[in-house]
């Protein structure tokens, strides 16, 4: 059952390559194969076990941070936000792949009983579902109405995070007998800060990135 | 895709942190992104590491606003993967860099003068 760390190191970066989907396709094909060659040098220069563990913790953590920064860029650039079809499916595709991992790291958590994976699961599964349910609606708002993009990201996902949560603490345990609260909390804590910390920093680029589009 | 620019340096202040790390990086020497990243954690002391993302994602930036350039040629073909790219400052991602080093300093001395650091020795 136990892989040796060359194949493990193989199946990460396999994984990582698949991940790259994600990104803006012209920056992948711009920057995908140079990424993973970043990714195949640090795998070699680090021992196995922990030291490789937390590399891969951080390249998938950045992976994560990245994706809908470079989504959000490639938005600016192109100056159009409703004519972007071809963005926003795979702005989707990438909540839909964060929510297939979400379901995979979740039945191998619960197979395993690894408590880490669980919870990490449980996390992309809540930015998954309040990705594509929150974003919806702020684009909406932003767009139709005068509100502040900020305020209304704030306000979206702090409710939307607050109904959904309360509604699974309610009703959770009565549909899945295996019901983890904690974890379910401790996801859906983490996907408001993460979208929320995503949409601050939006707000906090968006004067200089227009200045440089507008040279 | 390099915008044309007539932008002065300031215009680029300030800048993201792994913006100034990989201009300094590129300082001295051409380099392709695993060596920046690895100059980078050395520098200091490990406290700041750029994942892959943030690498190319700021690199793709700074091609844009013309602050670095990449290399047509790899200095050591035989020695490294040629798929390899290299990087290196131009003049204006020099004065970028110097520019933004003197806003910092700037900080630094106001920070000194409301006692927030030790005065420096002088003389």
């Amino acid at each position: 059952m136990n892989k040796n760390p060359a194949e493990q190191r193989n199946i990460f970066l396999s994984l990582y390559s698949i991940l790259l989907l994600a990104y803006p396709s012209q920056f992948r094909r711009e920057y995908g194969t140079q990424m993973t060659l970043l990714l195949l040098d640090c795998q070699r220069k680090t021992r196995s076990g922990p030291p490789l563990i937390r590399l891969w913790l951080r390249t998938l953590l950045d992976l994560v941070s990245t994706v809908p920064v470079e989504h959000l860029q490639n938005m600016r650039e192109e100056k159009s936000f409703m004519s972007k079809l071809r963005a926003d499916l795979t702005a989707i595709g990438g909540c839909l792949l964060l929510t297939i991992c979400a379901f995979l790291l979740l039945s191998y958590g619960r197979a395993h009983q690894v408590s880490a994976i669980l919870v990490f699961g449980f996390a992309l599964d809540a930015i998954a579902f309040t990705g594509l349910v929150g974003n919806l609606i702020v684009f909406l708002l932003a767009k139709f109405t005068t509100l502040k993009p900020l305020r209304v990201a704030l306000w979206t996902f702090l409710v939307l995070t607050g109904v959904t949560l309360l509604t699974l603490l309610a009703i959770g345990g009565r549909l899945d007998p295996k019901f983890n609260a904690t974890g379910v909390t401790i996801g859906y804590i983490v996907s408001f800060f993460f979208w929320y910390g995503l949409h601050w920093l939006w707000a906090q680029i968006g004067p200089h990135q227009r200045s440089s589009v507008s040279t | 895709m390099v915008r044309k620019t007539t932008r002065k340096p300031e215009d680029f202040l300030p800048l993201t942190p792994a913006m100034f790390h990989i201009l300094l990086a590129l300082a001295d020497k051409e380099r392709h992104g695993y060596h920046i990243m690895r100059e980078v954690e050395e520098r200091t002391s490990g406290n700041v590491k750029l994942g892959p993302g943030t690498l190319y994602g700021s690199v793709k930036r700074m091609i844009a606003d013309g602050l670095i350039e990449e290399l047509d040629e790899r200095p050591a073909p035989d020695l490294d993967d040629e798929r390899r790219r290299y990087y290196r400052l131009t003049d204006l991602g020099f004065r970028v860099a110097g520019a933004e080093a003197q806003r910092l300093e700037q900080l630094v001395r106001s920070a000194r003068a409301k006692k927030l650091l030790p005065r420096t020795k002088t003389g």
